[in-house]
């Protein structure tokens, strides 16, 4: 009989359920094909020696043995590391600059937001040549304008030298679409942040670095927190887009740009190797995850939440 | 007190000289790409002047008339337009059950969508190159568009949160109406985050039309060619020598790809701050 009475009321309760599941049916198929079983199929096609035309055979664990007893994937490995998080401190520094310039309330703002974020709508592709040929060493804009700076004839290889890649590098991904990105959510969170704290502090007489580090970064730490996430998938997925066509496959000079994808790319289609390729995504997805749990397990001492 | 007026005074000019510098820094690579694209090979890789001191046409004639460029924009737009519908559509429906229903389940749905945000696309790749092969799918544009009308992460999130910060009043209120689910969806929500349809559109379509990596791995032929590919082919090695690099070519052809982004951000500027709500990321 108790059923009975409540059988409206959770018949309703049912109907607004399988609403909600309707509405996220795209979601949960679309999780299912493209991510889930991906993963899955990695993990199978990692224990084969699949060639790009299609034969395979079980061969264990025999690709991981091959990985770890190659130096080119530890190169890659550490190339990787060291590439995801000076990208993602970089990036990120470079987004708050920019947003709290444009912050600053001023005449000409509009075209200063233009030029700060037109950069990362440039094609990854169109900005590699870009600064392939901006760092140049004959007739490239960098040598010339050092030259012209200094009076002397600077000839600088700075993509294939040693001493400058990292640096080349690295000033680039200032302008990709990822640092533009940031760059607007950093804006709409300093917006976010209290006039009146400012104002309270002014009347204590603070410096603006005790502003900065007293109230806008723990005021926008969990934003700090969200890009810094966005900015390490990006810098794992993003880095093939940009190095792919700035120093190809290998990774001049000597792998030393040689991030995980670009050498799962170089494997699976330059050498054939899809099985071993797919061993090679196992440890980027492993490392992504490593990543993710990283990022919040230091946010949860870090970042500040309201109530 | 003058002297702290004073002091303010200079900040506010030092901030100015400040942004301008950073201004010249972000904007000359765009500078140097649309000059690159009037030097014909020579100068270009003999002088590094920002003026070309004779220019050319003969790049842009090149792209124009002896190549498939129509072709590969319409590759381009196709991809950008399918992409971006699907995100719209599938993105919006599943953020509205978890902006404004309660559900068993919600909570672990909300956790998976954030948890799949952080695996990177390049790492499922292969094992998705090998499926869509099975399929027939490869050397199309079916990989990326389809994918698309399920749902991206990222734009799930980024449509949760601002459904999030519409005032739950106004659903009651259809509702009481006589509203369904689905009406209120429409009636309401929609309407009213028009900004953040807009915002995710222009990101979307940027992100599309400047995608490299998905085209490199799918796409083969040059029948479906995106003009992403194209730089990195078609256009490179025009000079008649297969080891020389056009690289005035190549410049061409990236200032028209830079326009069609610029004139979107352009047209969505005004939305782009407002659309992305960051409030709801606090607690």
């Amino acid at each position: 009989m108790k059923n009975e009475k409540r059988k409206p009321i959770n018949k309703k309760k049912l109907t607004n359920h399988l609403t909600a599941y309707a509405f996220c049916a795209p979601w949960f198929i679309g999780f299912i094909c493209f991510t889930l079983f991906p993963i899955v199929f990695m993990f199978a096609v990692s224990l084969t020696n699949r060639k790009l035309n299609g034969i395979s055979n079980f061969v264990g664990f025999a690709n991981y043995v091959n990985m770890v007893q190659s130096p080119t994937f530890w190169n890659s490995i550490k190339v990787t590391l060291f590439f995801t998080v000076v990208m993602m401190v970089v990036t990120t520094i470079w987004a708050v600059i920019l947003a709290m310039l444009l912050n600053y309330k001023q005449k000409l703002n509009g075209i200063f937001q233009f030029c700060y974020f037109l950069p990362s709508v440039i094609p990854t592709v169109a900005l590699a040549y870009t600064f392939r040929t901006i760092f140049g060493k004959e007739a490239g804009l960098l040598n010339a304008i050092i030259s012209q700076l200094t009076a002397k004839n600077v000839m600088v290889n700075w993509l294939y030298d040693k001493r400058t890649i990292y640096l080349a590098v690295f000033f680039i991904t200032l302008f990709t679409y990822n640092t533009g990105q940031m760059m607007l959510i950093f804006r709409s969170g300093l917006n976010d942040v209290p006039r009146e704290l400012y104002e309270a502090c002014d009347i204590d007489g603070a410096s603006p670095f005790r502003k900065f580090f007293g109230i806008t970064l723990p005021m926008i730490s969990p934003i700090v927190l969200f890009n810094a996430v966005m900015g390490c998938i990006s810098a794992l997925n993003g880095s093939f887009a940009l190095l792919y066509p700035l120093t190809g496959e290998s990774g001049d000079p000597n792998g030393m740009t040689q991030v995980l994808s670009l050498l799962i790319y170089k494997e699976a289609f330059s050498n054939m190797k899809v099985g071993y390729a797919c061993a090679l995504s196992v440890v980027l997805f492993l490392i992504a995850c490593g990543f993710g749990i990283g990022i919040f397990a230091v946010s949860k001492k870090l970042v500040y939440y309201e109530n | 007190m003058n002297s702290a007026k004073a002091k303010k005074r200079a900040g506010r000019i030092l901030i100015f000289i400040l942004k301008i510098l950073v201004a010249v820094i972000m904007f000359s690579p765009i500078i140097w790409v649309f000059s690159g694209g009037f030097k014909n090979l020579t100068e270009f890789t003999t002088s590094s002047d920002i003026i070309p001191k004779n220019v050319t046409l003969e790049n842009f004639n090149y792209i124009f008339f002896h190549s498939n460029y129509y072709l590969y924009v319409r590759n381009t737009v196709l991809l950008m337009a399918g992409t971006t519908l699907g995100t719209l559509i599938s993105s919006s429906f599943v953020a509205y059950p978890l902006a404004r229903m309660e559900f068993p389940g919600k909570n672990l749905i909300f956790s998976l969508i954030v948890g799949t945000m952080m695996i990177p696309g390049i790492a499922l790749i292969i094992p998705q190159y090998i499926m869509f092969g099975k399929i027939g799918w490869l050397d199309s544009l079916l990989p990326m568009i389809i994918p698309s009308f399920f749902a991206y992460p990222y734009n799930v999130f980024l449509f949760r949160q601002f459904f999030r910060s519409i005032p739950k009043e106004l659903d009651e209120a259809a509702t009481i109406d006589g509203c369904s689910r689905l009406g209120v969806f429409f009636k309401v929500l929609v309407p009213l985050s028009k900004s953040t349809f807009t915002t995710i559109g222009v990101l979307s379509s940027v992100f599309w039309w400047n995608e490299l990596t998905q085209p490199v791995f799918y796409i083969n032929s040059d029948k479906w060619r995106t003009l992403t590919i194209a730089l990195m082919t078609t256009f490179m090695y025009t000079s008649g020598n297969a080891f020389v690099i056009n690289w005035p070519s190549i410049m061409a052809a990236s200032s028209l790809m830079i326009l069609p982004p610029m004139l979107l951000y352009l047209f969505g500027s005004r939305f782009l701050v407002e659309g992305i709500k960051t409030s709801g990321l606090k607690g």
